[in-house]
């Protein structure tokens, strides 16, 4: 299978794993999905199936936890858990929830859900890696709706004074947030510039670039500086149409007749759909 | 205080190459001595409070024990959500350490307080809330602090205080120490008034109402025990904090006592619903917001006339 073929797969997965658990941030998913891809399935972080807390495992911090089920997704597909565990998403007694909550998921390093949290908590593992001359890296990928939360900026203030050359920040640009457009909320306009402006250093990427984001996810920096900011540039709701850059999809599951465009373009059957709903409805 | 801290940490971290000290620029006056022997280990990571509690959580996940400080007010309640999601929702173990609780930057007023601080922290499960009263208990809590894999706060002041009663030879007081004997009423206090506390229950012994003190040095875990012994044994329990009395030591002692069918009546003197008024020196804080021992004292006494 090609990797085309195996990430329409994996749409096709957080779509029914939304349906049998009853919703989800699908757009949000959908845009981070190479970027996630990219860290694990084409390993250009070091990482452990087996061994989720190794002491030297490059670390992602989901600090846009909203993204959880591409993340989890993806985990699985790796090899973290289960298709067993995935299928229990947002059940009770499940160790996944909508956002993730923390340390029982394999694979993900600490609660998230509130925004703002995760580039704080990258900058402490950046610095312990520092402080303990420790070869492992710090990915924290963030939401462009995120960077409004203040907190956001006293960790780049941080990282930047703190010479955290092992901490990279990838923005999932992909324009929007709930309600409205990114730009017509905070006016931002580049990410590049503002990055930069707080010393760090700053690439952009296709985001949903494979290749792209394997040439620059896969460079160890060991000896830099300065911390790196990948702004990556996606498309919320990457993958199925209607979805794509429409913010009303933020937090929302298609009607009758949108699921025939999901159906069609995620290469689902009526059967998969309704054994997914099942799931659903059979829970309690 | 705060000199008694500086002198623990120094020694932890001579002991345990973990320890590190992390500041949001708000600081103690001995930092500096802890710099000094541990550059590598010191971080100062600006005016960022979130910041300082995320990025302790992110270091206790790497194996070190991060003691975060800055004052009590900009802790803990800038960086609550931090503390929560961060810090107690997982269990990590990060050390939380409030300089200037209470009213103790007296004279910058009521922003710069932290007279709510153990409203909202009790609130939150997996914390361990040490409250000391004096720098013999400082230096305790930090090595006790150290001891425990979790999360703790720290509530210190920062006026110069002294040891003004014998120092807990078992380690951390988590019981309830006895400063003062009395048998007619007992005043329940935490943190540096216990000393006001301890000068008002002398004058209404003097007065003729027997008064007991018992300093609660822990508010969470908290040592029921004690109240439910004293609650059968005198007939007032007065609760003395430099906080709110709602969601501190007066509610944490009402919520002991609500579980009884007949109890002790219980006068809870502190910040009744509203901030703290004024500027000045502590004592003069004390005085203008009805804290130092003649207030107390006279709370007491008229509490004590409406059951007689």
């Amino acid at each position: 299978m090609n990797e085309a073929d195996i990430l329409r797969g994996l749409r096709k997965k957080i779509f029914l794993t939304a349906c049998a658990g009853g919703g989800g941030h699908l757009a949000s998913s959908f845009s981070s999905l190479e970027i996630l891809y990219t860290l694990y399935a084409r390993k250009t972080m070091n990482f452990r199936c087996n061994e989720p807390l190794w002491a030297d495992r490059d670390r992602l911090i989901l600090s846009k936890g909203h993204a959880a089920l591409a993340c989890y997704t993806v985990l699985s597909h790796v090899g973290f858990f289960g298709e067993d565990v995935l299928s229990g998403y947002a059940k009770p007694h499940s160790v996944l929830g909508g956002e993730p909550s923390g340390e029982s998921i394999p694979g993900i390093e600490t609660p998230t859900g509130s925004l703002g949290h995760g580039l704080s908590f990258g900058v402490g593992t950046a610095l312990a890696s520092k402080m303990s001359h420790a070869d492992f890296e710090t990915f924290v990928l963030l939401g462009d709706g995120e960077c409004e939360e203040g907190s956001v900026w006293e960790a780049v203030i941080a990282a930047s004074a703190l010479k955290l050359g092992r901490l990279i920040a990838i923005v999932d640009v992909n324009g929007l947030q709930k309600m409205a457009t990114v730009s017509e909320i905070a006016g931002i306009s580049s990410w590049e510039d503002k990055w930069r402006s707080f010393g760090w250093d700053v690439v952009s990427v296709d985001g949903h670039d494979l290749e792209a984001l394997t040439q620059i996810l896969s460079h160890r920096r060991s000896h830099e500086d300065k911390p790196l900011a990948i702004v990556a540039k996606t498309v919320k709701g990457k993958g199925v149409s209607i979805m794509e850059n429409n913010p009303v999809w933020h937090y929302r599951m298609p009607g009758k007749k949108e699921l025939k465009t999901f159906m069609a373009e995620l290469d689902i059957s009526q059967e998969e759909v309704d054994h997914a709903k099942s799931i659903y409805q059979c829970a309690e | 205080m705060q000199r008694a801290y500086i002198n623990a940490l120094n020694k932890l971290a001579q002991e345990d190459d973990r320890v590190v000290s992390v500041l949001a620029d708000n600081g103690t006056d001995y930092d500096w001595l802890f710099q000094r022997d541990f550059p590598e280990r010191f971080f100062n990571v600006g005016i960022a409070e979130q910041n300082m509690v995320a990025m302790g959580a992110g270091l206790s996940t790497c194996g070190y024990i991060p003691f975060v400080l800055t004052a009590g007010s900009f802790l803990a309640y800038r960086a609550y959500e931090f503390i929560r999601d961060d810090v107690c929702f997982p269990c990590r173990n990060v050390k939380l350490v409030a300089s200037g609780g209470g009213m103790s930057i007296s004279n910058l007023g009521s922003t710069h307080h932290a007279t709510e601080d153990l409203a909202n922290l009790r609130a939150l499960p997996n914390l361990t809330i040490l409250s000391p009263a004096s720098p013999a208990e400082v230096e305790a809590a930090v090595a006790e602090a150290y001891k425990i894999e979790g999360p703790v706060y720290i509530r210190m002041g920062m006026n110069g205080e002294k040891d003004f009663f014998p120092a807990s030879r078992s380690g951390y007081p988590y019981q309830a120490q006895q400063i003062a004997d009395g048998t007619d009423a007992a005043i329940i206090t935490t943190g540096s008034i216990a000393e006001q506390a301890l000068a008002a229950a002398q004058k209404l012994t003097t007065l003729g109402i027997s008064t007991a003190v018992y300093v609660f040095s822990s508010i969470k875990p908290f040592d029921s025990e004690t109240v439910l012994k004293l609650a059968a044994k005198v007939r007032l329990l007065a609760t003395v904090e430099e906080h709110s009395i709602t969601g501190g030591l007066g509610s944490a002692v009402a919520e002991v006592l609500c579980e009884l069918p007949e109890h002790a009546v219980l006068c809870r003197i502190g910040l009744a619903g509203v901030f703290s008024q004024g500027y000045g020196t502590l004592k003069q804080m004390y005085r203008m917001n009805g804290l130092d021992a003649e207030a107390i004292a006279d709370r007491v006494l008229k509490t004590w006339r409406k059951l007689s």
